[in-house]
């Protein structure tokens, strides 16, 4: 049996990190729901200035206020970074005027590289579900936020894999919900997050 | 009384005349005076052209701390077939050295030398010395890796010269990773890739869902080099497995895929219950840290490379042509992402050495280099076991010896007679 999969919600001193605190348990139901791989049935919480955040290789970042790293956050991102990690960071506001999109791109751009459009045809899209492109949210059809379909991801990527994932889709909005109510739903929208996964686990 | 003074004095009479008689025989047929030319470790390579002009009948002797270079063998066996004795005694360090491709994507050479315990070792090529070592005390020889070497190297055991060629490098081929999708497939796979190895994977994620290479190669050896299991998924693969590791194939079984079905016949040994570790928040995370399975009853055929405690870590066997390498660690990501400074780097380096040590490589094809050495043995070859050194032969006793001898006795006889009154 492999170590197990451990969703991993990160943990900034700025900002609302923990706005969306129903995507962990929805996205754990999703992997176990579609795969076989081994997932912890609950996630943690890694705090960034905290150097055991390394032993999480995939993180999931959110909010909706301003991103600033301190230096231990920042070194540790780095070193996180430069190990293999993937940082999937989510803009809850779906906004690309607002202060974390615009914070949080530039604490990246500082930390580790600057973000570049992700083609749509990049693996991530087909490492499990085939999808042609970052799948939109009710949030961009209904107008909220910017009131822009973004029709790529940002990504930094080192020796050819993703290292930073940059969303403003607000799927932090799209899958925080009771993984219970996924029968309500005609089709499952938490299907990419099993791509993220997926690719966190196999590029 | 005067019986006994005359048989003394014809007794000295008879033996003067027999010692003319065996001169006078002498000189007509003379003894083969043999002389014996010595010489030591030191000298004995410039001393064999002058032994080349001395006559066939000069016994050559040689006392050896150290076996010569081949050519000073050849040349002393050569000598031998031309009619010489040649001998030769002492005790050279019994020595071999072999050189062999490290196969990697980094290439390099691997010098294996076998030598007496406490002996020192000294690597060097042309460049000048790369490194030096000692025989511990219950050893039986050393082992070094060179990156890079000019042109053949050299090698001395105490004062016993070697030298081997440097193999042709090998171009390795491919890396099967197979294991269900997870961090440890995704970081081995990464860490072989960033050390430059052409790595296919092969991860499962859902019944019947793989997520891999688009071209997946055949499970043979003109493809692949070795195959890494990470866990029982490897039993997908079937029979090809031990097919492909009596060809010759590496096979690496990790954390517990040496318990699936179809490769356990294969492993070093069994799978022992994992052994885990309580990791306090501060400990800094290290190979094996988290805990492991340790290798259970390693068989007779196999060998334990690596033990933590009273477990068994790393074991390898041989089957048919290939080599098994059986490691116990399931999570040596966790060294990776959570290790001390430089632990990235060290997982790469630790993971390319198990990859290299059980990779396959093509055989030795006509035309190689000489890449072993072993003088002593050479040594034994053309000029046999030592000896002593033959008796110097001076073809008689001196002839002025035996002339004053001759005169010593007639003088006797004659002054015998004189005084008892006869002429």
């Amino acid at each position: 049996m492999t170590t197990e999969f451990v969703f991993a919600t990160a943990q900034y001193d700025s900002g609302d990190w923990d706005s969306a605190p129903l995507v962990p348990a929805n996205i754990i139901d999703t992997i176990a729901r579609y795969t076989e791989i081994n997932v912890a049935p609950t996630g943690v919480i890694a705090p960034l200035s905290d150097p055991r955040m390394l032993r999480y290789p995939f993180l999931y970042l959110t909010g909706h206020l301003p991103v600033r790293f301190s230096d231990a956050e920042r070194r540790n991102v780095r070193q996180f970074v430069d190990r293999g990690g993937l940082l999937f960071i989510d803009d809850h506001n779906h906004d690309i005027d607002g202060v974390f999109h615009k914070t949080a791109t530039e604490e990246i751009a500082r930390t580790v590289a600057p973000l570049a459009e992700l083609p749509n045809d990049h693996p991530l899209y087909s490492s499990f579900f085939k999808f042609d492109g970052p799948p939109t949210t009710s949030h961009e059809l209904n107008g909220w936020g910017d009131n822009l379909v973004h029709k790529h991801l940002l990504a930094v990527q080192r020796r050819g894999r993703i290292a930073v994932l940059f969303s403003s889709k607000d799927y932090s909005s799209e899958w925080n919900y009771h993984p219970d109510s996924k029968r309500f739903l005609s089709v499952d929208n938490t299907r990419f997050a099993v791509n993220l996964v997926v690719y966190a686990l196999t590029a | 009384m005067r019986s006994l003074r005359r048989r003394f004095e014809v007794g000295c009479r008879v033996v003067a005349f027999a010692l003319i008689g065996w001169l006078i025989g002498t000189s007509i047929f003379p003894a083969p005076r043999r002389v014996v030319e010595r010489a030591s470790s030191s000298d004995v390579l410039a001393r064999l052209p002058s032994w080349t002009r001395t006559p066939s009948s000069a016994a050559l002797h040689a006392t050896l701390d150290a076996a010569p270079s081949p050519l000073g063998v050849a040349w002393l066996a050569a000598l031998r077939h031309a009619g010489h004795v040649v001998t030769w005694n002492g005790a050279p360090p019994a020595s071999i050295a072999v050189a062999e491709p490290v196969i990697a994507p980094s290439g390099g050479v691997r010098v294996n030398v076998a030598a007496p315990a406490n002996s020192r070792l000294i690597l060097a090529d042309v460049a000048g010395t790369i490194d030096s070592t000692r025989v511990t005390r219950d050893g039986l020889g050393a082992g070094f890796t060179v990156p890079l070497s000019l042109d053949s190297l050299s090698l001395h055991v105490d004062r016993q010269p070697l030298t081997v060629a440097r193999p042709n490098d090998v171009a390795p081929r491919a890396v099967l990773v197979v294991g269900d999708a997870g961090w440890e497939a995704k970081f081995v796979a990464g860490a072989l890739e960033e050390r430059g190895w052409k790595v296919v994977t092969r991860f499962a994620v859902a019944p019947g869902v793989d997520v891999r290479a688009t071209e997946q190669p055949r499970i043979d050896t003109a493809s692949l080099a070795a195959i890494i299991a990470i866990d029982s998924s490897v039993g997908t693969l079937g029979a090809a497995v031990q097919r492909f590791v009596e060809q010759g194939g590496g096979l690496v079984l990790a954390g517990s895929s040496a318990g699936a079905r179809s490769v356990s016949a294969l492993a070093p040994g069994s799978v022992g219950p994992r052994i885990r570790r309580n990791v306090a928040a501060t400990d800094t995370i290290g190979l094996g840290t988290t805990g492991y399975f340790p290798v259970a009853a390693v068989r007779e055929d196999a060998i334990a490379l690596e033990r933590r405690g009273s477990g068994v870590t790393v074991a390898a066997r041989r089957v048919g042509t290939g080599r098994v390498l059986q490691v116990g660690y399931d999570d040596s990501w966790r060294w990776r992402m959570a290790g001390a400074s430089g632990s990235e780097a060290a997982h790469r380096e630790w993971w390319s050495r198990v990859v290299s040590s059980v990779a396959y490589a093509p055989a030795t094809l006509e035309g190689e280099p000489k890449i072993f050495d072993a003088p002593v043995v050479a040594l034994f070859g053309r000029l046999g076991p030592p000896r002593p050194a033959p008796v110097t032969s001076r073809g008689g006793v001196d002839s002025r010896l035996l002339l004053a001898i001759i005169l010593a006795l007639l003088l006797v006889e004659w002054t015998s007679r004189r005084l008892r009154g006869l002429r």
